[in-house]
Formats: structure tokens, C-alpha cells, sequence
């Protein structure tokens, strides 16, 4: 028995020696701090040579859904945890602008009109569309026609069958009610919202659980979710089976559209400005643009970059609608305090 | 014992509490004060009873944790019963079987508990009810999770029972019925106390189930303030909140210290021996011992396993991957460090803490505190290290140590005195006396908890709150990043990931645990 205990606790802080030791033989060069959301994805290798042209070290931090990521920055903007941040979406950005968090450097990307804008000093790296999908095989075993208008929603053939996220804690939540109220304006879009609740709404946390245990498409019992205009091709792209056509369609309905363009800034009081200056012109670069599509499934900013063969089956919705920046940034937490008191409590 | 501790000095003793207590002064209480006071002032302390939404979240912690409490009991008990008087074939290993959801990861856990319980599950698949949306899932989660410490605790309770005692009570006329009320029960009672005292931290201040299987409607406070710190930047009301539940969580568990401290007593020589069950009356309860255990224990994992053996041969492809083989080194590169730190801050926490009950109560700190004040107190405080190797190994360590710290505890309590006495008598040294005397008899205690750990460490779902790098990725995170795209190949990735995941814990648990007697352990 001692023997055993002793040879066991020596083992144990051995190995953790050990892994200490790897951990600690990494030598530093100098850092480039990114701070990103968790669906953030460049293929390695070219973060690889980005490391290797700039003579830098890049310290990529994910830090959860973007708006948590931006609260991190918020929180610390004192003494900044990261030189140069990816993933504040248009929908964020009046809050970013107004905590004062971001800083204008002089990227070269910034002076190229990109195919969808942001406000200074965000420089566009992506945009995509949040909008409802549906289940096909659902629709079609059940003898239901496809939603066309809101309205609809609220009516009793369609009760029970649409899940959204929370716009308190998840994006594409907040970018579909922000797209209800610029369309239908404040009062009607909280009566709107009323009468999806009272047709049996099923709301979820964030996506993943929007998607992954109430999709019907996924095993749940809803036939519609709010998710991308790109998440059919996705579908078919990740496949088992190779398909002839995805097994789920986004459906653009008038006023459930919004168009989300993500961009990168350098942080106020960040360090390392010309290397943080570098990743934003590296995040608009060709390959970069290229790569990161049917990572993130979102669209290139930069003008003139082909999309992705696999993109063919997320055609672009034609309109889209948002309140303004200026509506955004003053009214945003009201309206998702209005909406959690109208939708949950 | 006593006598040790007093040639040993109080000096000793403080010098070893500082070791933890400094831990957590720095990981745990400045971080959270920290955040707490960059809200101070905005709301009222009674703002939470005030209003409707919040003080129902408030009341429906304390709702589920206490209908968790009464499952328990009326399940448990019956089933520690059967467990501690009769002997039948599989027995051992049902008792093994039991812990089985306790070192599952939460993530996993709740993926298992939806794939069972929830829309195509195989409950409704056989006709029963779909959970989802309803506050029974995460009933049935709690559930899951903590049938086996009231069982495990009850075994060990009924074993210690005086078996004279009882035969006097038989031979006296009484049935096997007024047995138990009068002679069992009274002596279990406080142990089955205070197991519920610690299935109701669990489920009070439980964090990852809730959040997963609470769904919207069924959410906790302690999701609530997650919410309301990590999405919504309302400090205030979030402080106030998590004060609220401080104040609640730390009278149970210093009720918990209070009682395990009470019970202290060496295991008596006069136990009842195990019968063979005789009559289709024993044997029916030894079968629907067996079905309550499948039903609600093994279930859900069963079903994570046929998720990911359904999932195809393509499917576990995935584990050949880059990503996935870095995963796995993570996660055992962070279990590994964290095990390490765990088990020296348990042991120095558990042995100072042998006679102060309030340094008992702080065992229980890193439960009851909320992961989500600590994880942004620690971006405030200290923002140059947040995303830092060592921030990250420490909360792992912090999770997971007060399994070592509470399962030594719980051994200490029951030692015998004489073995040291002779040592020190015979002229050994205090330091000689532990490493010879009360560390070979803590041992089964310490791989029993460090085992915990381990498994804790393995899949930690609220670290995933904490700052981290793309190149540290987890298991747990590799999980949630497949199930955040949609597509086929994603959704049977995470299920194989999840199974791997289990399938790692187990291997954890069983290596350090194996060796450990089945009747010292206790959990």
C-alpha cells in the first residue's frame, strides 16, 4: 500500500512536470494579441506566414459569441487584453463605438470599397444573412405550404413550429429582431413578437441549441429556426451522403432579413500598431478571403474575390432591412429588455 | 490524534491553510470582489426579491434543488437498502456503476440526458413522455447526477449500522419494519442528511446542467447571472444576485461541514453481514434496483455511445484529425497539471481544515461561488495574464480540488488515533509521521478524490468561461466548435467527440480509483 500511494503521487506530479516543462520551452517572439469570437477560422498555414512576414507571434484569443466578446473588451478597456479585434458586426457596433474601445489605424484595406460597409474604424472582413431556414422533408411529409410574409407566422397554421435564439445571448437573435423592428417599426414589432409567443415561439439559448436540438432537421420538433442564408449550402457541404440539393432552404421572407458584415479594428490602447495595422489588411487579403468561407460560411468583403463553388446553394437574399446606427446604439438593450419581457416573462 | 496535533503546534496548521487559502484569495475571492464592486451601488440589495422574473428564478433554484433532494431520498434510500443487505451477483459492480454519471462530463451528461429524454429520444421513441421544454429534463439531469452520493452514502451508513443492535430489536419482537424505523433509521439519518446538504449545493449552484437542459424557461439563477454578466453587462444586478446565492449556498454548506464533521466516528466492528436475498419479493427488489439504475444512470450514456456508433464509420474519421489530436493532448496536458495542483491544495486544505469548521465550509468555495464572477473578475483584475497558460491550469486546479480536499476530509475524520501516537512515541518525527503513518492511511481517500478530480478536470464545462487560445482547444471546445456549423458530418463528430470524452473520463476514474478498496471508499 505505501508503495503504491508514493509511486502513484510521483507519477502524477511527473508527468505534470513534464507537461509543464513542453508548455514552458515555447520562447516567445514579439505578440500580436487578437481577440475573436469562438467561430473565428483561418487556415493555419496562412496565420503561419502572416507570423513569418511580419516577424511577429500571433496570440489568438476566442472569447465566446461576439457580443460576450465585446463585453470582454468593454471590461478591460482600462488595460486592453488584445492589440486587434475580429468579430463586431454591424448590429454590435454602435455599442463598441459608443464604450469608445476601438481606434482608427491607417491599414491599406481601409481605403478599398468593400462589397458591404461598416462604420470607421471597423474594416469589413465578411457579411452574410441571418434569416429563417426550413426543414424541406418536414414541409413536404406534412403537406404545409412555406411561410410568405411574417404575418404569417402569427397564424395558427404555423404554431409551434418556428424557434429563434435569444437576442440576449446570441447574434443571430439579436440581428432577426433588430430586422422585425426596422421593417415593422417599435410598437408593431413588439405586438408581432407578442403574437408569436402566444403561437407557441419556442425560443433557445444561441444557435447551436437553436439549431442542434430543436431543428427538426437536427432531431428536434421545429421546422423553422432563424439561422444563415449560407447554412443550406453548409449542409450539403458536411454531408454523409453526397447530395443533389441541401436538405434545408433558407426562406427570405420580407422584413426577416438582416445583412451581418463583420469587420476587424485595432484596439484603443493596444500595442504593437503596425502589426495590428498588418492583420487587418491581412484579414481583407486574397487567400484570407478565399480560406475563410467555407470555414466561417459568410461572404467576402473585398470586392473581386470569387466566391466559393459551395455558395451556389446559398443565393443572396435581395433585401434586407436594420434600424440605423444611431436607433442601434441608443435603443439596443432597451429593445432586448422589451423583447425578454414580452417573449419570456 | 489530538495529541499530534497539539506537539505539531497551531503554527503548522496555519502555515498549511495558507497554502489554499492564498490560492483562493487570489483566484477566487479578489476576482469576484472585484467584479461585485464594479457594480456596486446600481441596484438594492432586495432588488432580486423585488422583481417578478428574478425572484422567480430564485425560487425556482431553491424548487428544483429541493425536488432533487426528495427523488433522492425516496429513490436512494431503498436502493442503498437493498445494496447494503443483500449480497447478489454484480453487486460490486453495480455500486462502480453508479458513479458512473458523477465523473461524466457535464457537457456530455446533457447531451446524453437530451438523446434519452429529450424529441426522438428513446423514451419517447417507447412511448413516453419528450422532457424537452419541460422542468422535468432538468429534474431528470439533476437526477442523474446525484442518486448515486445518497446511495453511496446510504450504503456506507447502513454497513456501519450495529448489527447487535438490530438483532436485539428482532429477537425483541420487532418487525424488519419497526427495525429499520427504530434502530436503522436513526443511525443513517445524519449521514443521509448530509449527503442531501451536498446534492443540493450541487443542484443550487449548479451551472452547466442548468444552462444546458434548463432551456429558457426552466433557467436557474446561476444561468440568470451568467446572462446578466457575461451577454448583458448588468454588474449590478448580477453582484446582487450572486450574493443572494452565496449567502443561501453557504449555510447549507456550512450545515454540511457541520454534520460531516459530527459523524467523525471509526467504522464500527460489528457490521451487519450481507444476506443472500431469498423469496421473489428480495429478488424483485434487487431486479427494480437494477432497472432504477439503468433507467435513470445508465441510460443517458448508453445513448451518447449509440449516437456515436450510429453516427457511421465516416464519423470517426474525425479522430484521426489535427485538431482532434491536439484536443486530446490538451486535455490531458490541463487534467494532468491540474491533478497536480488539485491534489497538493486538497491535501494541505483537507489537513488544515481537520478541526476548524469554517475552513471546513471554505472546502466548499469554488462550488458555491459563481464561474462566471470569477472568470470576469480575473479579466478585471488582472488583464495581463487573462488568456494566460497559468490562469487557465489554475481554474481547472480550482474546480477540481475540492473533490481531494472533501474526500480527505471525510477519511481524516475516521482515523485512528493510536497508530500515530505510537509512531510519534516511539520518536518520529511530525513530518516523518505523516509521510509514513497518515499518508499511507489517507491513500484509498486521496485516489479516491483525486480520481474526481480527474475526471472533473477532464471535462470541465465552466472553464469554457475562461479566456482561452485556439492552440489550447479541449475536447469540450472541439465539441462545441463542431456544433456550431451546421451539416451531418458536424452534428456525428460532436456525437463521437462526446463519446471519446466519456470514454476519457472513465479511463481517468478507473485508472486512479481501481486500486481502492470497495469498502473504505466513500464518496
Amino acid at each position: 500500500m505505501q508503495h503504491g500511494i508514493f509511486s502513484f503521487l510521483k507519477t502524477t506530479l511527473g508527468v505534470a512536470l513534464l507537461t509543464a516543462g513542453l508548455s514552458a520551452t515555447q520562447a516567445q517572439a514579439q505578440e500580436l494579441r487578437v481577440l475573436t469570437h469562438s467561430s473565428f477560422t483561418v487556415p493555419k498555414p496562412l496565420l503561419a506566414q502572416f507570423e513569418k512576414e511580419n516577424g511577429v507571434k500571433l496570440r489568438i484569443t476566442k472569447a465566446g459569441d461576439a457580443g460576450e466578446m465585446l463585453n470582454k473588451l468593454i471590461l478591460t478597456k482600462a488595460n486592453p487584453i488584445a492589440d486587434v479585434v475580429y468579430g463586431i458586426d454591424n448590429a454590435l457596433a454602435p455599442k463598441a463605438l459608443a464604450a469608445d474601445v476601438l481606434e482608427a489605424g491607417a491599414p491599406a484595406a481601409a481605403g478599398r470599397k468593400p462589397v458591404a460597409e461598416l462604420p470607421a474604424p471597423l474594416v469589413p472582413v465578411d457579411y452574410g444573412y441571418v434569416t429563417l431556414n426550413y426543414d424541406k422533408a418536414w414541409f413536404a411529409k406534412n403537406g404545409v405550404a412555406l411561410p410568405k410574409t411574417l404575418d404569417d407566422l402569427t397564424q395558427p397554421a404555423y404554431a409551434k413550429l418556428l424557434v429563434v435564439q435569444n437576442p440576449a445571448t446570441s447574434s443571430p437573435g439579436y440581428a432577426f429582431l433588430l430586422s422585425t423592428i426596422a421593417t415593422l417599426g417599435e410598437d408593431k414589432a413588439f405586438d408581432f413578437w407578442a403574437k408569436l409567443r402566444a403561437n407557441g415561439l419556442k425560443v433557445a439559448k444561441g444557435w447551436t441549441e437553436a439549431y442542434y436540438t430543436e431543428f427538426s432537421q437536427n432531431g428536434g420538433k421545429h421546422p423553422l429556426v432563424v439561422s444563415y442564408a449560407t447554412s443550406p449550402a453548409a449542409e450539403l457541404f458536411y454531408s454523409k451522403t453526397k447530395l443533389a440539393e441541401p436538405p434545408t432552404g433558407s426562406l427570405s421572407l420580407p422584413g426577416a432579413v438582416f445583412r451581418q458584415v463583420e469587420g476587424v479594428a485595432l484596439v484603443k490602447g493596444g500595442k504593437n500598431r503596425a502589426a495590428a495595422e498588418k492583420f487587418v489588411d491581412f484579414m481583407r487579403s486574397a487567400p484570407v478571403q478565399t480560406g475563410m468561407q467555407t470555414e466561417m460560411w459568410m461572404f467576402p468583403a473585398e470586392a473581386g474575390v470569387a466566391k466559393a463553388e459551395a455558395f451556389k446553394f446559398a443565393p443572396e437574399p435581395t433585401a434586407f432591412s436594420a434600424p440605423s446606427d444611431a436607433d442601434i446604439a441608443a435603443k439596443g438593450a432597451e429593445w432586448v429588455a422589451r423583447w425578454t419581457k414580452v417573449v419570456l416573462k | 490524534m489530538q495529541a499530534v496535533a497539539r506537539r505539531t503546534g497551531v503554527f503548522a496548521r496555519w502555515w498549511l491553510a495558507a497554502v489554499p487559502l492564498a490560492f483562493l484569495a487570489v483566484v477566487l475571492v479578489a476576482p469576484a470582489l472585484r467584479l461585485l464592486a464594479e457594480g456596486w451601488g446600481a441596484e438594492s440589495l432586495w432588488a432580486p426579491w423585488q422583481d417578478d422574473y428574478l425572484r422567480g428564478r430564485l425560487l425556482w433554484s431553491l424548487a428544483q434543488a429541493a425536488m432533487t433532494c426528495v427523488a433522492t431520498l425516496l429513490l436512494g434510500l431503498p436502493m442503498a437498502w437493498v445494496l447494503a443487505r443483500w449480497e447478489f451477483p454484480g453487486r460490486a459492480l453495480l455500486l462502480r456503476g453508479l458513479m458512473l454519471p458523477f465523473v461524466v462530463p457535464t457537457l456530455v451528461a446533457a447531451m446524453g440526458v437530451l438523446a434519452f429524454a429529450g424529441p426522438n429520444g428513446w423514451l419517447s421513441r417507447w412511448g413516453g413522455p419528450d422532457l424537452q421544454g419541460t422542468p422535468w429534463l432538468l429534474l431528470y439531469g439533476n437526477l442523474f447526477f446525484n442518486l448515486c452520493v445518497v446511495v453511496r452514502a446510504g450504503v456506507d451508513a447502513l454497513s456501519s449500522v450495529s448489527a447487535a443492535r438490530v438483532a436485539a430489536a428482532r429477537s425483541l419482537g420487532a418487525t424488519p419494519w419497526r427495525a429499520f424505523w427504530r434502530v436503522e433509521w436513526p443511525a443513517v439519518a445524519p449521514w443521509l442528511a448530509s449527503a442531501l446538504c451536498l446534492v443540493f449545493l450541487y443542484c443550487f449552484s449548479g451551472f452547466g446542467l442548468a444552462l444546458v437542459l434548463g432551456g429558457q424557461n426552466y433557467a436557474t439563477a446561476e444561468v440568470e447571472i451568467y446572462t446578466l454578466v457575461a451577454h448583458e453587462l448588468q454588474l449590478g444586478q448580477a453582484g446582487v444576485l450572486s450574493l443572494w446565492m452565496l449567502a443561501l449556498t453557504a449555510i447549507v454548506a456550512w450545515g454540511y461541514a457541520f454534520m460531516e464533521r459530527r459523524l467523525a466516528t471509526p467504522a464500527r466492528a460489528d457490521a451487519i453481514l450481507r444476506r443472500c436475498p431469498q423469496g421473489w419479493v428480495a429478488w424483485g427488489a434487487v431486479v427494480a434496483v437494477v432497472l432504477i439504475w439503468m433507467l435513470i444512470c445508465a441510460a443517458p450514456l448508453v445513448s451518447i455511445a449509440r449516437g456515436a456508433m450510429n453516427s457511421g464509420a465516416m464519423a470517426w474519421a474525425v479522430l484521426t484529425d489535427e485538431d482532434t489530436l491536439s484536443a486530446l493532448s490538451n486535455t490531458a496536458q490541463f487534467s494532468a497539471l491540474a491533478l497536480a495542483l488539485a491534489t497538493g491544495l486538497g491535501l494541505a486544505h483537507a489537513l488544515a481544515a481537520q478541526r476548524v469548521l469554517w475552513l471546513r465550509t471554505l472546502v466548499f468555495l469554488p462550488f458555491i461561488v459563481s464561474p462566471v464572477m470569477v472568470a470576469f473578475g480575473l479579466l478585471l483584475l488582472y488583464p495581463q495574464w487573462s488568456s494566460s497558460f497559468g490562469v487557465l491550469v489554475a481554474a481547472y486546479a480550482l474546480l477540481a480540488y475540492p473533490f481531494v480536499a472533501k474526500s480527505l476530509a471525510a477519511r481524516l475524520d475516521s482515523l485512528p488515533a493510536h497508530y500515530l501516537e505510537a509512531a510519534r512515541s516511539l520518536g518520529a518525527s511530525p513530518w516523518r509521521c505523516f509521510w509514513r503513518v497518515t499518508l499511507p492511511l489517507l491513500a484509498p481517500a486521496l485516489r479516491r478524490g483525486m480520481a474526481f478530480a480527474a475526471a472533473t478536470a477532464v471535462g470541465e464545462f465552466a472553464v469554457s468561461l475562461f479566456l482561452s487560445r485556439p492552440e489550447w482547444a479541449t475536447l469540450t471546445t472541439l465539441i462545441y466548435q463542431h456544433l456550431g456549423k451546421p451539416g451531418a458530418d458536424n452534428l456525428a463528430a460532436a456525437q463521437v467527440l462526446a463519446c471519446v470524452l466519456m470514454g476519457l473520463a472513465l479511463l481517468a476514474f478507473v485508472l486512479i480509483e481501481w486500486p481502492t478498496g470497495e469498502d473504505e471508499a466513500r464518496a
